[in-house]
C-alpha cells in the first residue's frame, strides 16, 4: 500500500514537472470587438508557435478588477493583459507592469504610442497599442446638405445645425450621453478641450473651475436642451439608438457604432452619417483617446513568449487582419491601406482624429477624479446644480482626491 | 464525557476549517485592512476620514431611505397579497406560482429588461402613455434627479414583493385556525380579527420576512449598477455602489473596509432595533 503511493506521489511530481516545461500563455482580454480579434491572433500565434494559449474574456467593468488584483498580489496569472489606456498610469507606476524588451517602430500613430510610456510621452514603453480608439463627431449628412449647412466646424457651428435640423424635422438635432461617471465626463471632454479649459494643469492641480471650463459646460447645457429628454441618464448604446432610429442628428461616439450606422438591419440612416474629426472652438478640435493596450505584467511566468506574441500581434500584417475583424488599427500603415480604405469609408477621419486625438490626465488618480469631475456634470445636466457651481464644487473635490494621492 | 467531546472533534473539523477560511479570517483580513494605510503603517486615517467624507454621508443616508421605502411598500404589498390569496377557496396555488416570476430572475436580467422599459423616448412605460393621450415629456424615469431613486425603488418592489407574500402566505398557512374561529363565532369583525388575532400570531414570521428582506436591501448593488451607475449625481448612490467604486475602481480598499464595518455596524444596530420593536409585548 505505502509503495503504491510513494508511486502514485512520483508519477504526479513528475507529471507537475512537465507540466511546467510546457510552453503556455494566458491573455486577458476585454469580452467585446477589440477582444475578440486579439483572441483569434492568440490562438493562430499560439498554433503556429506550438505554445497552448488560454484567453480569458473578462466584461470591461471587471477587466481592471481582475487585472489589478492579479498584478498587485503577482500571482503572474496573467501573462500578457489588454488594458484600456487609463488605467496605464495606476498599473505601471505600481510597478506591475514589465518593460518592453525593445522599442516599437515609429508606423505607430503618434498618441496612442504616447501613452505607452511612463513618464507619459519621455520614459521608457510598458505596452503597445493595439486598438486605436478616439471619440468621432457623427452627423446627418444628407439632412445638412438639405439645409444647405457646411460640415461643423465649431461647436457653434453644431448648436446653430441642431436648432435648425431639429426645428425642421421634428427631431433631436443632437444627443449625448450624461450619465454619471465615465460617460458624462467623455462627453464633456471635446467641449472642455475645445473651450480652452482642462481638468488638470501641468503641476496636477485641479482647474475646471475656470472660466473656460464653465463656458464649456454651460454650451454643454444649452445643447442639452436640444438633446431628447432624460438625456442626463444616456450611455453610449442610447445615443447611438437614436442616431439609428432617426430620431437625432448629431452625437460624439466612438468607432465602435460605425459599423451599426451603415449596417441595414439595424440602422434607419444607412450611409447617411458622415463621421469627422472633433470641431473645435476657441482651441483646434480634439477628440478623446481612448486606446486599448497589450502589456505584459511584472510577475508573468512566461514573459519572452509573451513579448514575442505582444509584438508579433501589432505587426502590420496582424494589425490588418485585427481591423478587418472590426478593430480600428494603430498604426498609420494599416489606416492607408488602400483595401481597407475601400470597405471602411471613416478611416481617413479616424486616421485624422487619432492624430490629434488627446489622452485622458495620465495620472493614477484618474478612476477617482473622472467619478467625482461625473458627479458634477451629471447634476448640472439633470438641472440640479448650475455650471459655475458644480464646476468650483468638481474642483473642490478633484482638490481632495489629488491631494490624498499625494499623501500615499 | 471529555471523550465523547474528543471524538466528535474529527467530524466538526471540516466544517469549522472553512468557517475559518472563508468567514473568520476574511473578517479578521478586513480588519488589518481598514487599520493600515497604502505604505503599510498601522493608521485610524480610514476611520477619520469617515467623518470628512460628504458622499459616504449622502450614500448612508439614500441607503436608508432606500430600505425604509422599499421595505414598508414591499411588507405592505406583500401583506395584502399574502391575505388576499389565502382567502382564496380556489386558484391559490396557480395564484402562488405566478407570483413567484419576478423573483425567479437573476437581479441583472431584471435590471437591463427595466431599463429598456425606463427609456424615455424607446421604452415601453412612455410608450403605452403617449398611447393613452399622456405628455410624457418630463417622465425621465431613472434620469431624472426627483425620479431615479424612486424609480430603482419600484423596480424592487416589483422583484422582491413575492419574497414577502412567500413567507408571510406559509405563515398563514401554519396559524391554528381555532383563535380565528372563535373571534368570529364571538362577533369580531374582518378588521378586528386581523389586528387582534392574525397578526399577532403572524409575528414571527413578519419580524422573519422583515429582517431577511432589510439585510438584503442594505446591500442593494446590481439593481442601481445597472440603471442608474448611482446617478443622476449622487441621486441613487448608495454605500454598496460607493464601496464597491473605492475599492474596485479606486483600489483603496482600506477604507472600504472601514466604511463596510460601518455599514455592519448599522444593519445589525438596525436588525436589533427592529427586532426589539416586534418582540415588545402589544
Amino acid at each position: 500500500m505505502l509503495l503504491r503511493l510513494i508511486a502514485i506521489a512520483l508519477l504526479c511530481g513528475i507529471a507537475a514537472c512537465s507540466r511546467s516545461t510546457e510552453r503556455s500563455l494566458t491573455i486577458a482580454v476585454n469580452a467585446g470587438v477589440e477582444g475578440s480579434a486579439l483572441k483569434a491572433a492568440a490562438q493562430e500565434w499560439g498554433a503556429s508557435k506550438g505554445v497552448k494559449v488560454e484567453v480569458v474574456e473578462l466584461p470591461y467593468a471587471n477587466l481592471f478588477e481582475k487585472e489589478q488584483l492579479d498584478l498587485t498580489s503577482r500571482t503572474g496569472a496573467y501573462d500578457v493583459i489588454m488594458l484600456d489606456d487609463p488605467w496605464f498610469p495606476k498599473l505601471v507606476e505600481n510597478g506591475n507592469l514589465a518593460a518592453l524588451s525593445r522599442d516599437p517602430d515609429a508606423d505607430f500613430v503618434g498618441p496612442c504610442l504616447d501613452v505607452c510610456k511612463n513618464p507619459y510621452r519621455s520614459g521608457r514603453y510598458y505596452a503597445l497599442p493595439y486598438v486605436g480608439n478616439s471619440q468621432l463627431f457623427f452627423y446627418r449628412k444628407d439632412l445638412f446638405e438639405k439645409y444647405k449647412l457646411a460640415s461643423p466646424a465649431t461647436w457653434h457651428d453644431v448648436l446653430a445645425a441642431a436648432k435648425k435640423i431639429g426645428d425642421g424635422e421634428k427631431m433631436f438635432g443632437y444627443v449625448m450621453r450624461a450619465a454619471a461617471g465615465n460617460a458624462v465626463v467623455a462627453d464633456f471632454m471635446p467641449l472642455l478641450w475645445a473651450f480652452g479649459g482642462d481638468v488638470l494643469d501641468a503641476s496636477g492641480k485641479p482647474v475646471c473651475d475656470s472660466p473656460a471650463a464653465i463656458d464649456a459646460l454651460r454650451f454643454m447645457l444649452e445643447l442639452g436642451k436640444l438633446s431628447p429628454p432624460g438625456y442626463a441618464g444616456f450611455n453610449a448604446d442610447e445615443v447611438s439608438a437614436h442616431l439609428l432610429q432617426s430620431t437625432a442628428a448629431m452625437s460624439i461616439n466612438w468607432p465602435a457604432w460605425i459599423s451599426a450606422m451603415d449596417d441595414p438591419a439595424k440602422s434607419k440612416v444607412t450611409g447617411k452619417i458622415e463621421f469627422v474629426p472633433m470641431p473645435g472652438e476657441r482651441a483646434s478640435g480634439v477628440g478623446e483617446l481612448g486606446t486599448w493596450l497589450v502589456a505584459v505584467p511584472a510577475a508573468s511566468k512566461h514573459a519572452a513568449d509573451a513579448f514575442e506574441f505582444i509584438f508579433w500581434a501589432t505587426e502590420p500584417a496582424q494589425m490588418k487582419k485585427a481591423a478587418q475583424r472590426g478593430n480600428p488599427p494603430t498604426r498609420k500603415s494599416v489606416f492607408e491601406d488602400a483595401e481597407l480604405r475601400a470597405k471602411y469609408r471613416a478611416f481617413p477621419a479616424q486616421l485624422k482624429s487619432l492624430e490629434a486625438a488627446r489622452p485622458r490626465p495620465r495620472t493614477p488618480q484618474w478612476n477617482e477624479i473622472e467619478n467625482a469631475f461625473g458627479i458634477y456634470l451629471s447634476k448640472a445636466n439633470a438641472g440640479t446644480m448650475p455650471a459655475d457651481e458644480a464646476m468650483r464644487a468638481a474642483a473642490r473635490e478633484i482638490a481632495q482626491v489629488v491631494a490624498r494621492g499625494q499623501a500615499k | 464525557m471529555m471523550r465523547r467531546r474528543h471524538a466528535a472533534l474529527p467530524w466538526v473539523a471540516p466544517a469549522m476549517f472553512v468557517l475559518i477560511a472563508l468567514s473568520v479570517y476574511p473578517m479578521f483580513y478586513a480588519v488589518k485592512v481598514s487599520l493600515t494605510s497604502p505604505s503599510g503603517a498601522w493608521t485610524l486615517s480610514n476611520f477619520t476620514r469617515l467623518f470628512q467624507d460628504r458622499l459616504f454621508g449622502i450614500a448612508l443616508i439614500q441607503t436608508v431611505v432606500f430600505t425604509g421605502a422599499a421595505l414598508a411598500v414591499e411588507f405592505l404589498l406583500g401583506l395584502a397579497l399574502a391575505l388576499l390569496i389565502d382567502s382564496l377557496t380556489r386558484g391559490k396555488s396557480l395564484f402562488r406560482a405566478g407570483m413567484l416570476v419576478p423573483m425567479l430572475l437573476p437581479p441583472v436580467v431584471a435590471a437591463v429588461a427595466w431599463r429598456l422599459i425606463y427609456n424615455p423616448q424607446f421604452g415601453v412605460l412612455n410608450g403605452t402613455l403617449r398611447r393613452m393621450g399622456a405628455d410624457t415629456s418630463a417622465l425621465t424615469w431613472t434620469s431624472g434627479d426627483a425620479s431615479a431613486l424612486a424609480s430603482v425603488i419600484l423596480v424592487d418592489i416589483w422583484e422582491w414583493t413575492p419574497f414577502l407574500f412567500l413567507l408571510l402566505s406559509a405563515g398563514l398557512q401554519a396559524i391554528p385556525q381555532e383563535p380565528i374561529e372563535a373571534a368570529r363565532i364571538d362577533g369580531a369583525s374582518a378588521w378586528q380579527i386581523l389586528r387582534d388575532v392574525t397578526l399577532p400570531l403572524l409575528k414571527p414570521t413578519i419580524l422573519l420576512a422583515l429582517l431577511l428582506r432589510a439585510m438584503d436591501l442594505v446591500r442593494i448593488f446590481d439593481q442601481i449598477f445597472i440603471l442608474t451607475q448611482g446617478g443622476p449625481g449622487t441621486a441613487t448612490e448608495t454605500a454598496s455602489l460607493y464601496i464597491y467604486r473605492t475599492a474596485f475602481r479606486f483600489s483603496n480598499f482600506g477604507y472600504a473596509a472601514a466604511m463596510s464595518f460601518v455599514l455592519l455596524a448599522a444593519t445589525m444596530l438596525f436588525s436589533r432595533g427592529l427586532m426589539r420593536l416586534l418582540r415588545s409585548p402589544k
